[in-house]
């Protein structure tokens, strides 16, 4: 089923959380809504599911205007941060439940119910826990169940609320590879909510940046990571390193103030040479040299005396063997430029 | 006993000074817990041992047939209808208390939640005062229910009334902060998958408060069957008609039959004990749950 | 209903719920409670405060309000000492204790009475030594006091219990590692830490002695103007069919027992967030407030 928001605003109080938004969703696909907290995603997520009326604006599923119905009438399937299980309720009857509430004339037979929940848990592979309470799983396993909660109403949309924010690391990255891959096999149109940039340019078929309550940009993971529409975007896609400055004819000019424009850099995409290399570069002091893990992070001071973060390659860092205090030349390889007045 | 201080000063090298600054000596815990017990033991203790052995003063069959005489029977009577009552009407009264005050914010919330626990602070004789300035003879209501031959006040419906306002509060406030800690993800949850809102709170929200409830229950009943004050007021004291469980002990004990009285008394001491026995298992399934659900947070 | 006075919530039944709730308040509570000052405003300025300050009325305030503030008081001493009695130390039957503390509460008030009656009469268990030095302790203020001391016995208990539990262990121990005594830990950390909810004890349990009839009735004797409290002068005068008295005495009542909820809830604003709503809940329900 496809989604339409359509100059959705919504406020709390003073406190604006959606600012005229539009997006479109299409069908099966999988998308993330990317922001800081605060940024209105967790909000939009909710009105598109009915949990929140909009003050304005319209939500459409299949072209069709259910802004008027009720979070029970738009049978769509949420996850709630934190699950929200029934705590009195065991595994199998939390999954039951959606089917257990449907009218007399709709409700699916004891048996029926029961095999579509047993499918579900093997789904979930929790086949052997469906009568542990939720009290007695951990919490990857809670958030399975929650999944194959909403999953047993079988919606048309599945919502997902910060889905791994409450699990530790390894957990994360385990259940979003699951999450992707439950996706390619059931392709049902899913949103998911987070604040982890990593986590959304992962498992996203499109990633939607959010920010004081207006979309940012929407893209494929690799556009909005690679051609950021905003300096927000740039920011919060990645760690970066700003300069005052300018490109003329591909050239790029650090250091000149006068522009009004900024250049945002990616660590991984300054180069430290020993030598120049007649293009763009400029002099600095390595500060500091952290090489553990896959990439070496070198802090320098820059010539005007402002930090600067480079990231490389082991094999580069062997090749170069930086040593602390040396002078170097850092050559920009990408720059992206905006006007200046944005903050970021 | 005094665990904290042996342990110190067996196995870790704490100084004198720092084991001194966090607990006492022991002749100043035994002081201390000395005085505790002894006046618990003079207020609590013996008002109960003196009910039970006044009433068995005069032996055994004394005490039923004072348990058995007609008047006892019809005070029983009488106090089990103005609790079935007042219980159930405050029953209702305190889940939609709670589900409006506890779910939803609204303007005047907290002023309301003050209001609801006006009755605690009114005298119970004030209680009953005002539904005879209302429903009396002279009351504002009085001539025309005179008038169409319905009695209120000395009678039962008096009761009912006095006794409803005496306990109103009791299962709201008991609940009112309960739904309010469970928060609404729940039920969103229940109606994302199509549960009607009476089937959320049935099959939801009503199994995470039944604790609370039945303990609200418990409570409200035993103040209502209890209840002196407000009801002496207005029951006009006939005997076998308007005359509570408390009102009939007032009674016998001012004629001076003291057995009887105190045989009458027992019951609602047991009475008592009963809901303080259910007070403490309710807490004790409560903190189960409790923890059960800090169990929960940890692994999330 | 889109109004601002309430925040949007998917949840239904609002109107239902809030409805039911005021109309069952009024009914019940509100508007009875008003008929008692309809009814006081019947009488002139002048002959309100001529019953209001009766000679009798007088010497049952004077009884009413010192009873309960002494009672209050006692409590206040004893409820400090037994609350953290149970919350610091291991002594036998400590849980029967525990859950005895809230007797008060579950007893009739009537039981109470004939029973501290029978107690401190003077051929009772504790009478009879009262009576050998020459003591009435029943029929006298005295027995006013016992009385009050039993029904408000769990307030100071209640409130302060949990905020004991509360505090950490380690802020003694940092106030011991910092140099304090015990007696400065005690003084410095300790008390003004319980402060709020001990006063918050207290007022509620004067607030209801204040009030408190059935237990009193039995053992006071109620002579006027020595052993009659006011909730009892209520009950003369009705006895009497003297309606508009007994309605300006009560008017009085009532406008005390507002000014003490009043200031409850103040003491409990000021305790701050927690110890209210433990507070709060822990007349009626003590220490249940957390599931």
């Amino acid at each position: 089923m496809s989604i339409e928001a359509l100059n959705i605003s919504k406020r709390f109080g003073q406190f604006a959380a959606l600012e005229g938004v539009n997006l479109e969703i299409n069908r099966g696909e999988l998308v993330a809504l990317l922001g800081p907290s605060g940024s209105g995603k967790t909000t939009l997520l909710r009105v598109i599911a009915g949990l929140e009326f909009p003050d304005s604006g319209t939500i459409r599923f299949n072209g069709k205007d259910i802004s008027d119905r009720t979070a029970r009438e738009r049978q769509v399937g949420f996850v709630f941060q934190h699950y929200a299980l029934f705590r009195h309720m065991t595994v199998f009857e939390n999954i039951a439940f959606g089917l257990k509430v449907r009218p007399r004339s709709s409700r699916p037979s004891r048996e029926k119910i029961r095999a579509k929940v047993q499918e579900l848990l093997r789904l979930i592979q929790l086949e052997t826990l469906a009568q542990r309470y939720p009290s007695q799983l951990s919490g990857g396993q809670r958030q399975r169940v929650a999944l194959a909660r909403a999953l047993a109403v079988e919606p048309s949309v599945l919502l997902l609320d910060e889905p791994f924010g409450a699990l530790d690391a390894k957990v994360r990255l385990e259940l979003r590879r699951w999450l992707r891959q439950l996706h390619d096999e059931i392709h049902i149109t899913s949103v998911f909510v987070t604040h982890d940039q990593e986590e959304a340019l992962e498992v996203a078929d499109r990633v939607v940046v959010m920010n004081q309550g207006r979309i940012e940009q929407v893209g494929a993971p690799d556009e909005v990571y690679n051609h950021p529409a905003s300096p927000f975007v740039y920011n919060f896609l990645g760690n970066v390193n700003l300069f005052h400055g300018r490109v003329d004819d591909g050239k790029t000019y650090i250091q000149e103030t006068a522009t009004g424009q900024v250049l945002y850099v990616r660590p991984h995409l300054l180069e430290i040479a020993r030598l120049p290399n007649g293009g763009s570069h400029f002099r600095a002091r390595i500060k500091q040299i952290n090489s553990a893990g896959p990439l070496v992070k070198v802090e320098a001071i820059a010539e005007w005396g402002d930090s600067v973060r480079v990231e490389m390659p082991q094999e580069r860092f062997q090749n170069l063997q930086l040593v602390k205090n040396e002078e170097v030349f850092i050559i920009p390889k990408d720059v992206k430029v905006f006007a200046k007045r944005e903050p970021a | 006993m005094a665990t904290t201080f042996t342990i110190r000063n067996l196995g870790l090298p704490v100084s004198r000074r720092a084991a001194a600054a966090t607990s006492e000596q022991a002749w100043i815990r035994w002081l201390l817990i000395g005085t505790a017990v002894v006046f618990l033991a003079v207020f609590l203790f013996m008002p109960l041992a003196v009910v039970f052995t006044s009433a068995l003063a005069k032996g055994v069959s004394v005490y039923f047939s004072a348990l058995r005489e007609p008047d006892a029977l019809a005070a029983i009577r009488l106090t089990l209808i103005a609790a079935g009552i007042a219980v159930p009407l405050n029953l209702v009264f305190g889940i939609a208390a709670a589900w409006a005050i506890g779910k939803f914010d609204f303007f005047g919330k907290s002023f309301l939640t003050t209001l609801i626990d006006l009755p605690f602070s009114v005298s119970p004789v004030v209680s009953g005062l005002i539904y005879v300035l209302i429903f009396g003879l002279q009351g504002l209501l009085g001539p025309w229910l005179a008038a169409h031959d319905i009695k209120v006040i000395f009678a039962v419906p008096g009761i009912v009334l006095a006794t409803t306002f005496v306990t109103f509060p009791f299962i709201a406030r008991e609940l009112i902060p309960l739904v309010e800690a469970q928060g609404n993800e729940e039920e969103e949850a229940a109606l994302t998958l199509g549960a009607s809102g009476w089937q959320t709170f049935y099959r939801v929200t009503l199994p995470n408060i039944k604790w609370g409830l039945l303990y609200g229950v418990i409570l409200c009943n035993a103040r209502a069957m209890g209840e002196f004050g407000a009801v002496s007021v207005v029951s006009g004291h006939i005997r076998g008609r308007t005359n509570t469980m408390p009102l009939h002990i007032e009674i016998l004990y001012n004629e001076y039959q003291f057995a009887p009285a105190f045989a009458v008394a027992s019951l609602l001491a047991l009475l008592a004990l009963a809901t303080l026995f259910a007070k403490t298992a309710v807490e004790w399934k409560s903190r189960q749950h409790a923890k059960e659900l800090a169990r929960m947070g940890e692994a999330a | 209903m889109r109004l601002n006075f309430k925040q949007q919530s998917i949840l239904p039944g609002f109107g239902l719920a809030l409805g039911f709730t005021v109309l069952y308040l009024s009914l019940i509570v509100l508007i009875p409670l008003s008929a008692t000052f309809l009814k006081a405003s019947t009488l002139t300025w002048q002959q309100f405060w001529h019953i209001v300050t009766a000679p009798r009325a007088i010497a049952s305030y004077r009884l009413s309000f010192g009873a309960s503030a002494i009672a209050a008081g006692i409590n206040l001493f004893f409820g400090l000492i037994v609350a953290w009695v149970l919350v610091r130390y291991e002594f036998p039957a400590k849980k029967l204790f525990d859950s005895l503390v809230d007797l008060p509460f579950a007893l009739p008030t009537a039981v109470a009475g004939i029973a501290l009656t029978a107690i401190y009469s003077r051929n009772g268990w504790l009478g009879q030594y009262f009576d050998r030095i020459g003591i009435h302790s029943a029929y006298s203020p005295l027995g006013v006091v016992i009385a009050l001391t039993f029904t408000g016995l769990p307030f100071v208990v209640r409130t302060v219990q949990p905020v004991l539990e509360d505090l950490d262990k380690e802020m003694e121990e940092a106030a011991a590692s910092l140099g304090a005594d015990r007696w400065q830990t005690i003084t410095r950390v300790l008390v003004p830490a319980i402060m709020p909810a001990a006063l918050t004890g207290f007022t509620m349990a004067f607030a209801r002695a204040v009030g408190e009839y059935g237990s009193v009735v039995f053992i006071s004797g109620n002579m006027p103007m020595r052993t009659e409290i006011t909730p009892l002068l209520i009950i003369t005068k009705l006895e009497q069919y003297d309606y508009a008295g007994a309605t300006a005495i009560a008017v009085v009542m009532l406008v005390v027992s507002f000014a003490m909820l009043l200031s409850i809830n103040l003491l409990q604003a000021w305790s701050g967030g927690r110890t209210r709503a433990k507070a709060a809940a822990a007349i009626v329900a003590p220490a249940f407030s957390e599931a």
